[in-house]
C-alpha cells in the first residue's frame, strides 16, 4: 500500500457573487417577458372598446346640435304632440312602472 | 322548466340566453362575467343558466371562448317577412352603439362610425329610420325634468317627497339588465329608478302614435317597430306586458283606434342580427353610398349619440340640467370626469340657479360593469348614506358599446373587469 496522494480539487463550476447576481437577474428578466407580453395582449384586447367609444365621441363632436334640449325635432314633438315633459301624454307614453320580482329567486 | 317562470310576468320571454350543451366545455369563463351568479355547473361539466336569476345581459355570450351561449329569440325571419309586405311600414329604431360596431361585421375596423352607411343599407332593405338617439334626447328631457323635481322636492323643506316625486338619488333606467337586476335583487330601490322608459320603448310608443299620424301617414296597426340594439336584454324588455302604451293611448285617450292590441316594439334585432339580415338580402353595408335618413325622425343631437358609452347618459343629462338651471350652455360641453373606463366615476357640479341666485351642488356617479362595481353604491343608497343626486348604471363593462348583442370580438369581449385583479399596476 503506497502512500495515497490526496489532492485538493477546486470545484470546476464556480461563480462569483457578481456572476451569480447577473445570472439570477437574467433568469428573472426572461421569466418576466411572457408577463409583459400577456399584459400588452390584454391591453390591446380592450382597444376595440376604446375605438367604439371614440367613434361615438367623434359623432358627438361632428354633430351640429350637441344638447338634447337644442334638438328641433324634440321641440317639434312637444309642440305638436306631447306638450311638455311629464305632461299627461308624456306620462302615458314615455314613463313606466316597475315590479318587485324578488320572490322569483327567493 | 317549471322553475323558469317565477320571476316573469305573463307574456314575457323567459331565458333569452341559453348554453348549448354540446359546445360547453365547462371552462367557467362565463361565470366570471355573470353579474348575478345565474350560471350553475361544476368546472368541467356542462353549465346551465337559471332564467329566473338571469338579467339577459349577454356578457357570457360575448365572453365565452367556445361560443356556447346563444340567443333563444331570433327575429330575423319575422322582420324579413314584414319587409316584404308592402302594406307594413317597418320602422328601424337604431341605438347609438350599433353605428360604431356594425362595421366590424362587414370588414371595417372597430370603431368605424357608419351612421350614414347604415341608414343607406337599411333604407335599401326597406326600413324607415327612427334614430334612437332622438328618443335618447327625449329621455334626457323626461328624466332630467324628473330629476329636477326630485331635487326641488328635497330642497323644499326636506319633507316627504311630493306626490309622484320619488326619493334621491335617482337611478337611470335606460339599461334593461340593470332594471331587472333591481327588480330581482333590490326591490327597495325601485322608487329610486327613474320612471322614464328606456329610449327604445319611448321610440316604439312615439313611432306608433306621432310617427304613424304625422310623419309616415299610416295606420298605427300597420307600423312594425324593430329595435336595432347592441343588447340581448332589449329582447326581454320589449316583451314586458306594460309596454303596450301606444295602443292604450290610441284606444282610450285618443279614442279612435279600435283594431287589435299591439306592442310598442314588435321585434328586436341585435347588431349581429341586423348584419345577418342585411347579408341575407345581399346588402354590403361597407359599400353603401350612405343616406341622411328619410324623415326628421333621424335627427339627433350629440348628447343623444353618446348614450352608448359609459358616462354618456350622465354627460348628456348634465348638459341639459346645466342649461335649465343656470340659463347658459355648459362650457365646454365635454364633461371628462364621467368619461373613461374606471369602474365607478363620480363628480360634483356647482350650478348657480338663474332664478333664485342660489348655488346648487349636484353630485353624480357613473357605474358600469355591475358585477364588480355596483355593490358599494347599492349599499350606500339602501343605508341612506349616498351622497349622490343622480347615478347612471349600465350593466356591461364600457357601456352599450360592449353590449351582449354586439359583434363578438375574436379575442373575447368584456374581459376588462375580470382581468383587472391580475394586472393591478395597469
Amino acid at each position: 500500500m503506497g502512500k495515497k496522494d490526496y489532492q485538493y480539487m477546486e470545484n470546476p463550476f464556480q461563480v462569483t457573487r457578481r456572476e451569480f447576481l447577473s445570472i439570477t437577474g437574467a433568469i428573472a428578466a426572461f421569466t418576466a417577458l411572457p408577463a409583459v407580453w400577456v399584459r400588452s395582449r390584454v391591453t390591446k384586447r380592450n382597444n376595440y372598446l376604446r375605438a367604439r367609444a371614440a367613434g361615438l365621441y367623434l359623432d358627438d363632436r361632428n354633430a351640429k346640435i350637441r344638447v338634447s334640449h337644442g334638438n328641433p325635432v324634440v321641440t317639434k314633438i312637444y309642440d305638436e304632440f306631447a306638450h311638455a315633459p311629464l305632461s299627461e301624454i308624456s306620462e302615458a307614453l314615455f314613463h313606466t312602472r316597475y315590479i318587485n320580482r324578488s320572490k322569483g329567486i327567493a | 322548466m317549471e322553475s323558469a317562470t317565477k320571476s316573469f310576468q305573463k307574456g314575457e320571454i323567459p331565458g333569452i340566453i341559453a348554453i348549448d350543451e354540446a359546445t360547453c366545455k365547462g371552462c367557467d369563463s362565463c361565470k366570471r362575467h355573470c353579474p348575478t351568479g345565474a350560471i350553475t355547473g361544476m368546472f368541467g361539466a356542462v353549465h346551465r343558466i337559471d332564467a329566473d336569476r338571469c338579467i339577459n345581459c349577454g356578457q357570457c355570450l360575448v365572453s365565452c371562448p367556445f361560443g356556447a351561449p346563444f340567443e333563444t329569440v331570433d327575429a330575423v325571419e319575422t322582420v324579413l317577412t314584414r319587409l316584404n309586405n308592402k302594406d307594413v311600414a317597418v320602422v328601424g329604431i337604431i341605438a347609438p352603439a350599433v353605428r360604431v360596431a356594425i362595421g366590424e361585421e362587414f370588414g371595417l375596423p372597430a370603431g368605424t362610425l357608419a351612421t350614414a352607411r347604415m341608414y343607406g343599407a337599411m333604407e335599401k332593405a326597406g326600413f324607415k329610420i327612427l334614430d334612437n338617439n332622438l328618443a335618447a334626447d327625449l329621455t334626457i328631457m323626461e328624466e332630467g325634468t324628473e330629476l329636477l323635481h326630485r331635487i326641488q322636492g328635497e330642497l323644499s323643506g326636506g319633507e316627504a317627497p311630493e306626490e309622484g316625486h320619488g326619493p334621491l338619488p335617482q337611478f337611470t333606467s335606460c339599461c334593461p339588465a340593470w332594471v331587472r337586476y333591481v327588480e330581482l335583487n333590490h326591490p327597495a330601490l325601485i322608487p329610486h329608478l327613474s320612471s322614464a322608459k328606456s329610449p327604445q320603448q319611448m321610440a316604439g310608443a312615439l313611432a306608433k302614435t306621432y310617427g304613424a299620424q304625422k310623419i309616415w301617414g299610416v295606420e298605427p296597426g300597420k307600423v312594425f317597430t324593430v329595435g336595432i340594439m347592441p343588447c340581448t336584454a332589449k329582447k326581454f324588455e320589449a316583451s314586458r306586458p306594460e309596454f303596450i302604451s301606444a295602443y292604450h293611448h290610441l284606444a282610450a285617450g285618443g279614442g279612435t283606434y279600435s283594431g287589435e292590441a299591439f306592442p310598442d316594439v314588435d321585434a328586436v334585432l341585435t347588431t349581429r342580427d341586423l348584419a345577418r339580415l342585411l347579408k341575407k338580402m345581399g346588402i354590403d353595408l361597407a359599400k353603401e353610398p350612405g343616406s341622411a335618413g328619410d324623415s326628421v325622425m333621424a335627427e339627433y343631437s350629440g348628447a343623444g349619440t353618446i348614450f352608448g358609452n359609459t358616462g354618456g347618459v350622465m354627460e348628456a343629462a348634465l348638459r341639459t340640467v346645466h342649461a335649465v338651471i343656470t340659463g347658459t350652455e355648459m362650457e365646454p360641453l365635454e364633461y371628462r370626469d364621467v368619461r373613461g373606463l374606471k369602474g365607478v366615476k363620480s363628480a360634483s357640479v356647482n350650478l348657480i340657479d338663474a332664478k333664485t341666485g342660489k348655488a346648487l351642488q349636484v353630485n353624480v356617479a357613473v357605474v358600469h360593469g355591475l358585477k364588480e362595481n355596483i355593490g358599494a353604491i347599492v349599499d350606500e343608497v339602501l343605508s341612506g348614506r349616498s351622497p349622490y343626486h343622480f347615478i347612471e348604471v349600465m350593466n356591461c363593462p364600457g357601456g352599450c358599446i360592449n353590449g351582449g348583442g354586439q359583434p363578438v370580438h375574436p379575442e373575447g369581449s368584456g374581459w376588462m373587469s375580470a382581468i383587472a385583479p391580475l394586472f393591478a399596476w395597469r
